[in-house]
């Protein structure tokens, strides 16, 4: 393992009956990176990321967040994750929901909260209730509620799913604001052109982690012009491995 | 409309019932269970009850008539049927067999009862009632005014001449027999409505915090608010408990409510205090919550959520002492009382509305609610297991 290194996986089984869901990862991220779990649906990205959060229990393995292993209840107020549906509350208005996310991490700076809920765009309806808001507004919402106690670690799962090109590029133009100021993301992901934007990639298939780097080692080291070739290659080579 | 619409329609329908199976079981067994209960109920003999019988009558001789002991012969006829237990018991303890529970009604025969007889010619029976319960207290002054009438009529079948007295084959009701109560608790003025309208409230109550807690944490978990509640610090204990809290919260005011319209609009008889009762009812209440969360962790859906009433609610109206006194459950039944957490509430709640009573004897009542709030808590908080993905 890396010295400094804010995620750490060490041979990570979790095995549901015969189901392999993560099947020997072992990763580390490194502080402000943004690092892109990518694979396709029911790969295990869900499942490893849930796994971080405590929401899971391992089968076998090792994690670290920050250097402490997990599980550890005190480490959550470091963390922030979103969920893939946007878990909220209906009645409450986004203001609402922010804030009670954020006070539930021990943390309820007024005026950072009021900055999330800026940065997601969502200034003007900071007091509608949620279920008056569109999909995307929902999306932005759980996005800021991920955000509001200034975590240290934040784990996306699906962040740009079912969102507008614009909003998306606005979404990561914000992650890489984030990584500026020192926190790591880890982004779940099965749109290839979203990896190009991450720091360094984990190609994921059936539970494990298939070859990890930033996009251009990638595509270099499987000789391929883009990302999307060089993730077949790798599962080409994958099955290949597995007949031998 | 389509004929051919309807029908797919009614198709998609049956599978998606048929597919979850547990309201398929439940359609059948929840209304079997209850109808069960219910004939059981219905068509049980009420359990005896127990009366004193405080006989001090010397009996009268006049040359006229012979002896006359109607003290004795109508505790002899008191004794003679099933209904009723008849212990005899002396003046001084009436009060505290009364009080105890041992019996709930006795007659008491003052020494010229044969006497005053013969002089007046007319029966007045002096009857201390427990109170609490009018049914009873009717039947019981029922039973004794039927004796002594018998008793009268026998005597008059014996071509005994009483001065006064009428004929044999006479109707009964015409026997010069009246009986004069007095109460060692609730009294004259609490009717049927007195004795049922306190464990009502507490019932509903119940039912509705149950509810509320049930499908409001079914909500937290479906719309995947609990994982992410769960993905902070925040603890299961630490989310059962704020739900405890603030449905709490909700379930005093709704019962201040009801109780303050039960006294004040619907003019409850009640005795003893009215903190008191908002207590108990809060208490109740708790149970509620717990019991709801806990159910929660066992319905994937709203609609499984309703299926728990026959389960979880009916039975404790049916057999917490609600409608029928426990004691007049079948022997058997009996036992699933003790299980009920309405049953405390029930007691602790007539003991206050209708004996007045207070905190230092309704208090162990008051316990094992809180005692079965903690056990609830505890299993709900570890059955609000983490959705497993």
């Amino acid at each position: 393992m890396q010295d400094g290194a804010v995620v750490e996986i060490t041979d990570l089984h979790k095995h549901f009956g015969a189901i392999r869901a993560v099947d020997g990862v072992t990763l580390s991220v490194r502080p402000g990176e943004i690092y892109g779990l990518l694979g396709p649906n029911g790969s295990g990205k869900t499942t490893l990321i849930r796994l971080l959060v405590g929401l899971l229990k391992p089968t076998s393995g090792h994690m670290r967040l920050l250097g402490r292993p997990v599980p550890d209840k005190s480490l959550l107020s470091l963390v922030g994750y979103m969920t893939q549906a946007s878990a909220l509350y209906d009645e409450l208005t986004v203001r609402e929901n922010v804030t009670f996310f954020a006070e539930m991490c021990g943390s309820s700076e007024r005026a950072w909260i009021d900055e999330v809920i800026e940065l997601v765009d969502l200034g003007e309806r900071s007091r509608s209730q949620v279920r008056t808001l569109s999909g995307g507004m929902r999306q932005r919402t759980s996005l800021a509620c991920a955000l509001a106690h200034k975590p240290r670690i934040i784990l996306l799962d699906e962040p740009t799913v079912g969102i507008d090109p614009q909003l998306r590029a606005a979404f990561w133009a914000y992650f890489r604001r984030l990584a500026g100021t020192g926190a790591t993301l880890v982004i779940s992901s099965h749109v290839m052109d979203e990896a190009e934007r991450c720091d360094r990639l984990g190609f994921m298939r059936r539970g494990k982690l298939l070859a990890q780097g930033s996009s251009t080692e990638l595509r270099k080291s499987a000789a391929a012009a883009t990302l999307e070739e060089a993730f077949l290659r790798f599962i080409a080579d994958a099955a290949e491995g597995g007949e031998r | 409309m389509s004929l051919k619409r309807v029908l797919v329609l009614a198709r998609r329908l049956m599978v998606q019932v048929i597919r979850d199976r547990r309201t398929v079981a439940l359609l059948v067994i929840g209304p079997m269970l209850i109808l069960t209960l219910g004939a059981e109920l219905f068509r049980s003999e009420p359990a005896p009850i127990a009366i004193g019988v405080v006989n001090s009558d010397a009996g009268v001789s006049t040359p006229a008539t012979g002896r006359i002991d109607l003290g004795q012969r109508i505790t002899d006829e008191l004794a003679a049927g099933d209904a009723f237990i008849v212990t005899e018991s002396d003046e001084g303890e009436v009060d505290e067999l009364l009080s105890e529970g041992a019996v709930l009604g006795v007659l008491i025969l003052p020494r010229d009862f044969s006497a005053s007889y013969v002089q007046t010619r007319e029966i007045v029976l002096d009857l201390r009632l427990e109170g609490s319960n009018p049914t009873h207290s009717s039947a019981i002054a029922a039973y004794c005014a039927q004796a002594a009438v018998k008793v009268l009529a026998e005597l008059a079948a014996a071509s005994f001449q009483v001065p006064g007295a009428p004929q044999a084959g006479a109707g009964e009701t015409s026997f010069p027999v009246s009986v004069e109560a007095s109460y060692l608790f609730a009294g004259e003025q609490f009717d049927a409505m007195d004795f049922v309208a306190p464990v009502y409230i507490g019932v509903l109550a119940l039912f509705f915090v149950f509810l509320l807690a049930c499908v409001s944490f079914l909500r937290e978990r479906s719309q995947g608010t609990m994982e992410r509640l769960l993905a902070t610090p925040a603890t299961r204990v630490d989310v059962v408990l704020g739900y405890m809290l603030g449905l709490g919260l909700f379930a005093a005011i709704q019962v201040t409510i009801i109780l303050l319209f039960t006294v004040w609009v619907l003019k409850i008889h009640y005795l003893g205090s009215l903190a008191l009762l908002l207590l108990i009812v809060a208490l109740l209440a708790m149970v509620g919550v717990s019991l709801g969360i806990l159910a929660s962790a066992f319905a994937r859906t709203e609609f499984q959520v309703l299926q728990f009433i026959p389960l979880l609610i009916i039975p404790q109206i049916l057999l917490g002492g609600t409608l029928w006194s426990v004691p007049d459950l079948p022997r058997y039944l009996q036992p699933l009382a003790y299980l009920m957490p309405v049953y405390y509430a029930n007691q602790a709640l007539r003991d206050v509305m209708l004996k007045g009573w207070g905190l230092a004897e309704i208090w162990p009542n008051l316990l094992v609610l809180v005692g079965f709030s903690a056990v609830l808590i505890a299993a709900g908080a570890l059955t609000a297991r983490r959705e497993v993905g």
